[in-house]
């Protein structure tokens, strides 16, 4: 799981251009949206697309992914009970 | 002298109902569409135009509508006198360009076709007496910013007849990046309804013939209805979300109704945006509500039949507005409305009732000045971006967002002015760098790339960065959309509607671009230039 929150901090930094946050800096229990990172709708859409283009996970509905993407280790918690690559 | 500004005629073609695409080849593609029922050769065929003539298929749809309206309103070139073409459209000649795209090498002459201008200047073409193409592309908003143009065309006398409209095909770039934003239904799309799920894409065209109502009795012609008014605003919010009040559509059904001389409760019915996403009708309620109270009339959304006709939709809806207001006897004004990424958004009445007002009265006598100007001609200037933003605020912006958004901030703290009255945007190409990274990696979808790839991102980042709620439009004509620009810029200031405007000309191009463009004997483009300026009435 460690593993899987360590490249997901990098995935996104690289997807979403966040230039100046470090991996280190991210706290994976801290909200991706709002007051966190600051991340917006069309970001994630970005983490949606890497889902699916990392870990074949496709979302029907963007809506889904209020509750997925609340943290990276919510992110990372679906992400293990769900990849399929 | 005021006059009124008339319809004589309607030109439209659009679907009549959503469907599967089977014109368009795009296998693997599952959501429905409001499509066309003629193809390409068929289109060519009605038209008289050689099959071999290579010709975008947004140019052939509005070479079609632009041709019943001329029928419509009896105008032939002997009875053109001074006609302008004002046409919408953001896709262009798109279709042609993704279809060559993996063999664009020995097909460069493509490029000719693919800008927005050349498309406009395709339709003209066909007819011959158009003395001037202006085509503005402001996303969904682009037909009804055509009228809107058409109007002040006319008003100030710079035109004796204006065909505006709006063109757009559907293409494979613009259904995967609708995709990629996860906003189209699947089933035919339910605006203003609690289960409404998204939008379904449509194409199409549709032209109004604009004279004044002195114009149009000299030559002895029918009278359709009267243009009564306009507003233009920026939500200044999102790239692609609307606001939760509902400002920039608050804002422009608010000045059109100012400008119609009218109060909301003289409308009797609203061709809504209505797209069907859930974002954009919560926040056109909350508008319409705002703008309406307790007197809110019929609200109608027409795009469960043809499908949101992007750039098309303003024309194609205010066509179907007039039809219906035809219909129905107890309708005296009727209200258009077309929202656009960025927060284009702009609203148009029309009446069964002449109306004209010297509030804004064209004075050619007033002089312009320019204030300041800020130019960059290389990616190496774009670092100073970092004086004005934090990285997290351009984190997302490509270079010619970047680059007209520095030139911006640059001329207006030379002028000392922190917020213009109005953002002009000319650009030949738009945003190119983004264009091209879609259409090497179609279909995939990339919503970032996509959000960013139309010729208004450039002017509405720079709305949303200042919250510039003003009007908003870009001009898009080749070599001569500054031009175009700075004639729109000379008419807001010169009628008085405003006191300050932001200008800006921004162009990028990459070396494939460069070099196709080469092959059609056009050289030296630039791979980047912004140029911003701020404009003013002389004292």
């Amino acid at each position: 799981m460690d593993n899987l929150i360590s490249e997901l901090k990098s995935r996104i930094i690289t997807a979403l251009n966040l230039e100046d946050v470090k991996a280190e800096d991210i706290d994976a229990n801290a909200p991706l949206f709002g007051d966190g990172l600051g991340l917006d709708s069309i970001d994630a859409l970005e983490l949606i697309v890497m889902m699916e283009k990392f870990y074949g996970i496709k979302l029907a509905d963007a809506s889904q992914g209020k509750a997925i993407f609340r943290s990276i280790a919510t992110m990372a918690e679906y992400i293990t009970k769900n990849r399929t690559k | 002298m005021c006059d009124s500004v008339v319809i004589t005629g309607c030109g439209i073609i659009a679907a009549d109902k959503i469907g599967s695409a089977s014109h368009l080849d795009f296998p693997g593609f599952s959501f429905p569409v409001g499509e066309v029922n003629y193809s390409d050769k068929e289109l060519k065929y009605l038209l008289h135009i050689p099959d071999s003539q290579l010709i975008s298929r947004t140019s052939l749809l509005g070479v079609y509508a632009a041709r019943r309206a001329a029928e419509d309103a009896g105008i032939v070139s002997e009875t053109a006198d001074r006609c302008v073409l004002v046409s919408g459209t953001t896709v262009g000649g798109m279709d042609l360009t993704e279809r060559h795209w993996q063999d664009i090498d020995n097909h460069s002459d493509v490029m000719l076709q693919h800008d927005c201008g050349a498309c406009s200047d395709a339709i003209a073409d066909y007819f011959g007496f158009f003395k001037q193409v202006s085509t503005i592309s402001t996303a969904c908003s682009s037909g009804a910013n055509a009228i809107l143009l058409g109007a002040e065309l006319l008003q100030s006398g710079k035109a004796d007849i204006v065909f505006a409209g709006g063109a757009e095909a559907l293409t494979k770039f613009h259904l995967s990046g609708f995709a990629s934003l996860m906003i189209l239904d699947k089933d035919v799309c339910r605006p203003f309804q609690p289960d409404r799920a998204g939008l379904n894409l449509g194409e199409g065209a549709a032209y109004l013939v604009m004279e004044t109502a002195h114009h149009a009795q000299k030559r002895g012609a029918k009278i359709l209805c009267y243009y009564r008014g306009g507003g233009n605003a920026c939500d200044a919010f999102h790239q692609t979300a609307s606001s939760p009040t509902g400002e920039g559509a608050y804002l422009a059904m608010s000045q059109a109704l100012d400008n119609a001389g009218l109060q909301p409760e003289d409308i009797q019915y609203v061709n809504a945006h209505g797209t069907g996403t859930v974002n954009n009708d919560d926040s056109e309620t909350a508008a319409l509500n705002r703008v309406f109270g307790n007197s809110l009339p019929v609200v109608e959304s027409t795009k469960s039949i043809t499908g949101h006709t992007t750039s098309a939709a303003g024309a194609i809806e205010a066509v179907l507005c007039i039809q219906k207001m035809q219909q129905n006897s107890s309708w005296v004004n009727v209200m258009n409305n077309s929202f656009g990424f960025g927060g284009n958004d702009t609203s148009l009445i029309f009446s069964s009732n002449p109306y004209c007002s010297d509030k804004y009265k064209y004075d050619d006598g007033i002089e312009i000045e320019t204030l300041a100007k800020s130019e960059i001609t290389s990616e190496d200037d774009l670092d100073d971006i970092k004086q004005f933003l934090k990285p997290s605020e351009y984190r997302r912006m490509g270079t010619i967002l970047r680059s007209s958004l520095l030139t911006s901030l640059r001329a207006l703290k030379q002028s000392g002015i922190d917020m213009p009255d109005v953002i002009i945007t000319a650009t030949s190409l738009g945003c190119w760098n983004n264009s091209e990274k879609i259409l090497d990696n179609l279909p995939e979808p990339m919503p970032t790339l996509f959000m960013q790839s139309t010729h208004n991102t450039i002017g509405s980042n720079i709305a949303i960065y200042l919250k510039c709620h003003g009007y908003n439009i870009t001009y898009t004509q080749g070599r001569d959309s500054l031009q175009r620009a700075l004639d729109d810029a000379g008419l807001l200031i010169k009628s008085g509607r405003c006191k300050t405007v932001l200008v800006g000309l921004h162009e990028e191009t990459t070396e494939r671009y460069r070099n196709l463009m080469k092959a059609n004997g056009i050289d030296q483009l630039p791979s980047l230039y912004s140029m911003s300026m701020v404009l003013t009435a002389k004292k």
